[in-house]
């Protein structure tokens, strides 16, 4: 807690926190202390999310002309895995690192320990994931679904987190009465993370592990790296940008903390929901199921909580962090809604291993996780640049491509899964009717990729304009154009 | 000053308890199965599921690393599905169905039709009376619809794996490998279109799919042919 907050903090709590009495050249220099290291995650990550969108353009295309771009090498099959793992690993990974990184420098009032140790581990990171998408790309694929890299490709990216959670781990400190909750959620991410892939690829490596036990520990890493790392990251941020936006600090920090132990209890077992019915036990089908419906609670508890933290204030309705970071929650609402519907046993049988899956995925790291990290590299950029954002209209034409296009696309394949699920459920419907069921949002799809590379294009031209630190003077934050007029 | 001290340990418990009760659980639960078989004075006879050998096991690499797992899967679901009745198995495929698999090929998605039993003469993708129904879906057919699955009439959106044939000048004798194709996707005269090892293996493993062995816990075996409503 630190800025507007502080005043009120200094009020409210008989020993005010360490970090309110920071100075603002004590925050400079905090924040100028990371800007090597937060570029470098926010710089790798903006590339990675400029080829995956190309990726999943290109894919999205194959679904309407299937011999599009048809070499060996970019069919179907291993352009998909393709797009999905540099979005998540390398788009939404290192881009929340860059934001864990300043989150943890700022929390704990001090400047990183062992930069220069994490600016290698980042590097190491990239390096595993550009030699597992050369794997895949060349058809050294894993047969696991949701670990298509091989196992040496996860094991130079888990030397690199170590590094990465090392440092952040040993920097971390508790500077006020209790641990913020954006620090208790990134905190965990980071944890979880490395836990669960190296857990979740030494246990593969074992002999004892085979057939569908293999798929269960696949599942159970693929699932905990959106629902324990980059959803918890993503919630962290949010508690942290929205106070700093309205000064006003978060509405009830026991409800914070209560939702967040139950989310970190709950999501960790979701994992093989999407087995549910399958070759899996009865029981961890129905545990699966009653846990996804079970999220709903400590997942709305969470946005209750920060969109009551708004109530009153107009900065929030101007702040791009703000805007960017609220409707990411808004869609974070709809994606565990649809979860939770689609984990009740008659929609699941219907919608299962349809794309109504990938739309539910894509709601969650296209709509909540992406737009939070942008709403939180808004409000660091300047921070660690010295100057402001230069445009509002490049701002504008980000959220209205991204936040159009992700909630387009994400609606398209869960109405395709819908279509199709309904047809594949009647039995006397030939495989090739189904097709055309679901193919009729295809096109869809196309166009939203194209609004959304268009917000994601505008954003990274402004993006590198601030690390070259071509911006507006400092001091007066660029809002949305409509702030002026009023 | 610090009560941080609670938040690693409590974590630790929820990180074990998610690992425990979601898959270590199970691999208590499932672990220890083996193949199913027939044991008559010392004998052991009639072992299911067998370890694929020979073309069918290279089969296998060439389906995960063209990444065909990508659009489909390989699980017949029991319950209230319809995976029965569409013709695509005769039970629900269950964990002792991939026993001898170090890392099975499930799938997630169905683009494609679910390939469990796809080497079963029973295995359809369409109702019994469709008039588009293939008259028989052998090595011959797959060979063709891998190679140009538009064009067998079946409104597909695979992709074409041309890169797993050779088109060639017909030097001397024709090769009896040559796919006998339509005259509408056919090689120019004098050329033919032969299948790689890959190809070939590609097909021997899809021919060996077949997990209609009865399984005591996959529950009795349905005629597929039976309507479901």
């Amino acid at each position: 807690m630190t800025d507007a907050v502080a005043d009120k903090a200094q009020i409210r709590i008989p020993a005010p926190d360490k970090a309110a009495q920071l100075s603002a050249v004590d925050r400079a220099q905090i924040d100028a202390s990371v800007r090597p290291l937060v570029l470098w995650f926010f710089t790798t990550g903006l590339l990675w999310l400029l080829v995956s969108t190309s990726l999943a353009v290109v894919n999205a295309l194959q679904l309407v002309f299937p011999d599009f771009l048809g070499f060996s090498f970019s069919n179907f099959g291993r352009l998909s895995p393709v797009a999905s793992v540099t979005f998540s690993y390398g788009w939404c990974s290192m881009a929340a690192m860059g934001v864990a990184a300043w989150l943890i420098s700022r929390l704990s009032s001090r400047p990183l320990i062992g930069k220069t140790v994490a600016t290698l581990g980042a590097v190491l990171w990239n390096v595993g994931l550009l030699l597992g998408v050369i794997s895949i790309l060349t058809g050294k694929m894993s047969a696991l679904t949701g670990l298509e890299m091989p196992s040496s490709a996860y094991a130079v990216m888990l030397s690199g987190l170590g590094l990465i959670a090392m440092c952040f781990l040993l920097s971390f400190r508790n500077t006020g009465e209790k641990v913020s909750i954006a620090a208790m959620f990134v905190i965990a991410g980071t944890c979880w993370l490395g836990w669960s892939l190296f857990a979740g690829n030494l246990l593969l490596a074992t002999n004892g592990v085979n057939g569908v036990i293999a798929q269960l520990v696949a599942d159970w890493t693929n699932s905990g790296f959106v629902w324990m790392w980059l959803v918890p990251v993503s919630l962290g941020s949010a508690y942290f940008v929205i106070p700093k936006v309205t000064g006003e600090p978060i509405f009830s920090g026991p409800l914070g903390r209560g939702c967040f132990w139950l989310y970190i209890f709950v999501a960790g077992l979701t994992g093989s929901a999407r087995l549910a019915g399958g070759p899996i036990p009865v029981w961890l089908s129905s545990l699966s199921a009653s846990a996804a419906i079970l999220l709903l609670v400590p997942v709305f508890g969470s946005i209750y909580n920060l969109i009551a933290s708004c109530r009153g204030s107009r900065r929030t309705a101007n702040s791009p962090s703000a805007r960017f970071t609220l409707f990411g929650l808004g869609i974070f609402f709809s994606a565990v809604l649809l979860n939770a519907v689609g984990s009740l046993r008659s929609v699941h049988y219907m919608v299962q291993f349809t794309l109504f899956d990938s739309g539910v995925a894509a709601l969650v790291l296209n709509g909540f996780v992406t737009m939070a990290l942008f709403g939180a590299i808004y409000f660091i950029m300047p921070r660690i640049s010295g100057c402001e954002w230069l445009s509002s209209t490049l701002i504008s034409i980000h959220f209205l491509g991204a936040a159009y296009g992700t909630t387009m696309g994400s609606l398209m394949l869960v109405f395709s899964g819908l279509a199709s699920g309904a047809a594949l459920d009647a039995a006397n419907t030939s495989f090739r009717q189904v097709l055309e069921v679901g193919s009729s949002y295809y096109w869809g799809r196309v166009i939203s990729f194209i609004l959304v590379g268009l917000g994601y294009a505008a954003f990274t031209l402004h993006f590198l304009l601030m690390a070259l630190r071509v911006g507006q003077p400092g001091g007066e934050p660029t809002l949305f154009r409509d702030a002026h007029e009023h | 000053m610090s009560r941080s001290g609670f938040l690693f340990p409590i974590l630790l418990i929820a990180f074990a308890t998610s690992l425990g009760v979601t898959v270590l659980i199970p691999h208590a639960q499932l672990g220890a199965l083996t193949p199913d078989f027939k044991e008559e004075d010392g004998l052991v006879s009639d072992v299911y599921p067998n370890v694929p050998g020979g073309l069918a096991e290279v089969g296998r690499q060439v389906y995960v690393s063209e990444g065909c797992q990508t659009c489909h899967t390989q699980i017949v679901r029991g319950g209230d599905s319809a995976d029965v009745d569409r013709g695509w198995g005769s039970r629900r495929t269950v964990a002792r169905d991939h026993v001898t698999e170090h890392t099975p090929v499930l799938g997630a998605l169905r683009l494609g039709p679910d390939l469990s039993n796809v080497g079963s003469e029973k295995w359809r993708n369409e109702p019994s009376d469709d008039p588009y129904k293939p008259a028989k879906r052998d090595a011959s057919w797959h060979l063709k619809h891998l190679y140009n699955p538009l064009a067998m009439g079946e409104g597909s959106i695979m992709p074409s794996y041309k890169h797993l044939f050779l088109v060639r000048k017909i030097t001397g004798t024709p090769s009896p490998d040559a796919l006998q194709l339509p005259k509408a996707m056919s090689a120019p005269t004098g050329s033919e279109v032969v299948p790689t090892p890959e190809a070939k293996a590609l097909v021997a493993y899809l021919g060996s799919l077949d997990r209609s062995h009865p399984l005591k816990e996959a529950g009795k075996a349905t005629a597929a042919t039976t309507p479901k409503k």
